[in-house]
């Protein structure tokens, strides 16, 4: 067995400080060191998560009964714009990147990311971008058109208040980090590989981060653009969104051509934790890998040739409708391939059922739920009654939580142990997961229901019509139950950290390089590592006699 | 389910599509119920299945074997290809055939009967060939086909009646145009559905489907000039509402009053709802409202005039005598 | 070879950056509201010229690399020097031309036009700046010895990012100077 393994060649020495010497915060500001980076976007995501989910259970206090006055329209317009952009720019991006500069070098068998000290600069373009942000409440107002920002309400004559000038700076700065990171993460994968470990042997979930990677590169600059054309508008009176017969939609075409991207942008990392987290505590390879790892390449590439499904309202006559449908449906047959892969990667398995675990089977229902309202949205008349109704809502709460951040949650059970050397507890893991789970379906699953009796989205209140006020209240009071579950969830984080069980380096019997190096890991990594034949080099070593052929 | 039968019971449910209207309703409404069908077969296959292979499969403590290492199965592929993609061909052949059902595209769109602006936050409701002027309830004729117009004044708005289904995009600088078969008389209750600022969740209207003798009574009603006051009260309101440059935002036809920016008030007092729906218009409501309007719609475009009691009173008792 | 794929990468994301603000120049071309007479108040000639001189800096510069890569320092430092000029009288021509669009009233807020042409060619020469405080950066280093020897990626790196520039002035011109003309000629 002693053949199998080598000492792992250095590829760069780790520039700056190392981790051990007492600095504390400070050595935290200056690091570069590519796992107490990917620590801080996870202490970035867990901050903002906090905010984002105050901010929404202010709101559904507010719609919890029928022509309530808890919270005033503009209060509610920004809580809701603030909501949506803080999830999506500062809590799942920042989480995605946290697992991928960490576990990227571990899972390829590198020592640092290509680019130490560029990560951080990512690190904090996305921290001072969240900062920028939320530096409007104290300049005069957040924020408030909603967090795709149609023109032209987002143009001064409509929002007045700085917070759309703080939005476009905000994310302008948030992008180039996110843009910066894509780069490290693809020159990384593709020059830091230990020997054997072909591209057609990535673990899934650096397969996904890295077709990931190439998707933020093409999406992030339309967004980018249509930032720097909104703040020329706003401040120097330039015309790009005003203008007559066309300006409003040309904000549409360049968002949703950033928006569309970004939804799978949010979701793909999801898929490779999923994909590893099924292969390990299913005590199986994936199936089907290269349907798996391919779908993700249709995925991407479809992704760019379907934003004007957002669109359909608008009036662009039936020839341009059907080519979006179209294109928007066939992303269900990739999608499906995963799904049912997964599930065939699960059968004939031998099924531990960890937290870990759960989250990611709990994914396949809430994810299908989601992805099948989604092909609704695919089908122009279907989106002609259902697009911007409570029934949206609904939809994009199950693909972003059912999917990216149960996905998050299921990678947070199944690294911990790997960021800290200790397990969560499973027994209030258990207590975690379905509090969330009957959480999540109590607030949003009966929003489909509210979209089909006619509520539209983004209303500060609403007339006390049959039903409305019943089935809002439900929603809003499941919401609390989420509320209190992620209380538990950084409670159980704490108490892990003070005195959990000492996992060791290989809890759960994986099958990639990570679990190799110790929990947490040193300085350099790895001590030794292992000659890499197949895509699972931990289960080749465990069972030489049975070894992967591929 | 029994919520869900509850609500199918529930009788007059305004503002839901539950109840298909409209020609155009009835096409979406049918495929929806395709839709429903099959998505629903497609949940509880995979909750099927996950739910068996979970039990199935799950680990025994006493036994951890090594379970197969299988790779994959191309057979198995070609099903997870194959089998969605016949229902998404399907659905997109139904996709097509309904779109061209519902929205007909002519090469010239005739004079449409009625164009409708979006304003922050009420719709303007313009019946040009009647000359007729009105604000945030449509009168439209039932079994009748009719051609909306629909643009904006200033930001998106969108068109939606959930019961007679399909949405449109009311957007500056373009006009678009909606297909409308409703099938019977009826109030059908309707919203803006594209957040369009402080007060988007109160910009709602009122369908008015009635038969075409009614609504076209209904049209020669309209197209009259305001009534004169009849009371005295009234005349004082009508003379403040002169002085108090009322008149440069709203429009009160056979009155100087031509203003355009707010909603036109010539018969103002006939319609069941003010405020894009906040509450019915009676005296003491218009009291209200013109006593602070920035508290009842915060964000409207109406400012905070301070006026004195008995200049309200006349006010109101004016605007509420404008059948 | 990290650093030649990153720029690579860069380039390709910066191509879509420009991509969308070209695109939007185009949408704006056909939105009503346009106004073409302002196309007359671009002079394409004194334009053709000034982007001759940027087009000559790639020359300039691949010079300047193939100096470099037969440790040929000075020949690199001049080189580099002529490109850093070319490259300034570039951004001076566009200087004058804008100044002279300013005279004529034609600015950032007074047409659609203004706004898209200001906001295309302006973030174009920002990133002619930025390719010549590289150059300025590079300059140092080589001052300071940090060229001496061939082996370096970043003079390479540096190549490829101002190549693109280049080629991203070439679409530009077209699009913006080049192709209203023809379109007014027919």
């Amino acid at each position: 067995m002693t053949d199998n393994i080598k000492i792992p060649e250095t590829k760069q020495a780790i520039p700056g400080l190392s981790i051990n010497n007492n600095r504390g915060l400070l050595q935290w500001i200056t690091t570069v060191d590519h796992k107490q980076i990917g620590i801080m976007y996870l202490v970035v995501a867990v901050i903002f998560f906090l905010v984002g989910g105050l901010f929404a259970l202010l709101m559904r206090i507010q719609l919890a009964i029928p022509n309530n006055h808890f919270l005033s329209p503009e209060t509610y317009n920004q809580l809701f714009t603030m909501h949506g952009t803080t999830m999506i720019f500062f809590v799942m991006m920042p989480a995605i990147f946290g697992f991928s500069v960490y576990f990227i070098p571990l899972m390829i068998g590198a020592n640092e990311m290509a680019f130490p000290r560029l990560n951080a600069f990512s690190l904090w373009m996305t921290f001072f971008g969240g900062f920028v942000l939320y530096f409007s409440f104290a300049a005069g107002g957040a924020p408030d058109a909603g967090w795709f920002n149609y023109a032209p309400l987002n143009e001064k004559n409509y929002s007045s208040s700085p917070g759309i000038d703080y939005y476009c700076m905000g994310l302008f700065l948030a992008g180039i980090g996110s843009i910066t990171t894509a780069i490290n993460i693809i020159v990384t994968v593709l020059h830091y590989r230990i020997q054997g470990m072909s591209l057609t042997k990535l673990p899934l979930f650096v397969w996904m981060v890295f077709v990931n990677a190439f998707l933020i590169l093409g999406a992030l600059p339309s967004l980018n653009a249509a930032l720097a054309m909104l703040l020329l508008d706003r401040q120097f009176d330039a015309h790009f969104f005003t203008a007559p017969g066309g300006g409003a939609l040309l904000w549409q075409h360049l968002f949703w051509l950033f928006g569309h991207p970004e939804v799978y942008i949010l979701i793909l990392p999801a898929f490779g934790i999923y994909s590893e987290v099924f292969q390990v505590f299913s005590g199986k390879r994936i199936f089907g890998y290269s349907f798996v790892a391919l779908s993700a390449v249709a995925i991407a590439l479809l992704s760019f040739g379907v934003w004007m499904h957002h669109m359909f309202a608008v009036g662009s006559g039936t020839a341009v409708n059907s080519f979006f449908s179209a294109s928007s449906m066939l992303i269900g047959i990739p999608t499906g391939i995963k799904i049912f892969n997964w599930l065939a990667t699960m059968y004939g398995g031998n099924i531990r059922f960890t937290v870990s675990m759960m989250f990611a089977i709990a994914f396949l229902v809430e994810f299908t739920i989601g992805g099948l309202t989604g092909i609704a949205f695919s089908i122009v008349p279907l989106d002609w009654q259902l697009t911007d109704t409570y029934y949206v809502v609904a939809h994009i709460h199950y693909v972003f939580i059912g999917g990216s951040l149960f996905g998050i949650f299921s990678g947070l059970f199944y690294w911990f142990p790997k960021l800290t050397g200790r397990l969560l507890s499973e027994k209030a893991g258990k207590w975690f997961f379905w509090l969330f789970v009957i959480g999540f379906n109590g607030t949003f699953f009966i929003q489909h229901i509210l979209g089909i009796l006619g509520m539209p989205r983004r209303v500060y209140t609403y007339p006390d019509l049959p039903w409305y006020g019943f089935f809002n209240f439900i929603s809003s009071a499941s919401a609390m139950l989420m509320g209190i579950a992620f209380l538990l969830l950084l409670w159980m984080i704490h108490s892990a950290r003070k005195h959990g069980t000492a996992s060791g380096s290989d809890p759960w019997d994986g099958f990639t390089l990570e679990w190799m190096a110790a929990s947490p890991p040193g300085n350099q990594n790895f001590d030794r590592l292992p000659v890499v034949h197949s895509r699972r080099p931990l289960w080749d070593l465990k069972h030489p006699d049975n070894a992967d052929d591929e | 389910m029994l919520t869900l039968l509850n609500i199918c019971l529930t009788r007059r449910l305004l503002q839901s599509m539950l109840n298909p209207s409209s020609e155009q309703a009835d096409r979406i409404a049918r495929l929806f119920n395709y839709f429903n069908v099959a998505a629903g077969g497609m949940v509880l296959l995979v909750s099927g299945l996950t739910l068996y292979i979970c039990i199935r499969f799950r680990s025994k403590k006493t036994t951890r074997h090594i379970p197969e290492q299988t790779k994959g199965n191309n057979k198995v592929e070609a099903l997870m290809i194959t089998v969605p993609g016949i229902l998404l061909a399907f659905f997109f052949y139904q996709t097509v055939s309904v779109m061209h059902s519902v929205a007909p595209e002519p090469d010239h769109f005739p004079p449409p009967d009625v164009i409708i602006t979006g304003h922050q936050f009420w719709w303007e409701v313009r019946y040009s060939a009647a000359g007729v002027t009105s604000a945030n309830e449509i009168h439209l004729p039932a079994g009748k086909r009719v051609l909306l117009e629909l643009k904006s004044a200033d930001v998106i708005h969108d068109w939606w009646v959930p019961a007679l289904r399909n949405k449109m995009d009311l957007i500056p600088g373009k006009i678009n145009h909606l297909w409308l078969n409703i099938n019977k008389a009826d109030t059908y209750a309707g919203v803006c559905s594209e957040f369009c600022g402080a007060q988007h969740a109160w910009m709602r209207m009122n369908v008015m489907a009635t038969d075409s003798t009614s609504y076209r009574h209904w049209l020669q009603e309209e197209a009259a000039t305001a009534l004169h006051p009849a009371d005295s009260l009234s005349a004082k309101g009508s003379v403040i509402f002169a002085a108090k440059t009322c008149g440069g935002c709203h429009n009160i036809s056979g009155t100087a009053s031509t203003g355009q920016v707010g909603p036109d008030l010539t018969h103002f007092a006939s319609r069941e709802k003010m405020l894009g729906g906040i509450m019915p218009v009676t005296e003491e409501n218009i009291y209200r409202w013109l006593s602070h309007p920035q508290e009842i719609k915060p964000g409207s475009k109406m400012p905070n005039f301070i006026f004195s009691n008995d200049t309200l009173k006349a006010l109101s008792h004016y605007l509420g005598q404008l059948k | 070879m990290e650093n030649k794929t990153m720029i690579k990468l860069v380039i390709g994301t910066e191509g879509i950056f420009f991509l969308a603000l070209i695109m939007a120049f185009v949408y704006m071309a056909f939105v009503s509201g346009y106004e073409p007479a302002n196309l007359h108040a671009l002079n394409i000639k004194l334009t053709a010229v000034f982007s001759c001189t940027l087009f000559a800096s790639s020359g300039t510069f691949w010079m300047a690399e193939k100096n470099y890569n037969n440790s040929n320092r000075k020949g690199l430092l001049t080189w580099l020097c002529v490109t850093m000029l070319l490259g300034l009288i570039f951004l001076g021509g566009q200087a004058h031309e804008y100044i002279g669009l300013i005279n004529k009233e034609i600015t950032l807020s007074s047409s659609l036009f203004g706004t898209s042409f200001f906001t295309l060619t302006g973030f174009h020469g920002l990133h002619v700046l930025i390719g010549l405080i590289v150059f300025g950066i590079l300059l140092v280093l080589i001052l300071l010895g940090d060229f001496d020897r061939p082996g370096s990626s970043v003079i390479a790196c540096a190549g490829m990012y101002w190549h693109f520039v280049d080629i991203v002035w070439l679409v530009v011109f077209t699009v913006v100077y080049v192709l209203p003309v023809i379109h007014v000629l027919k």
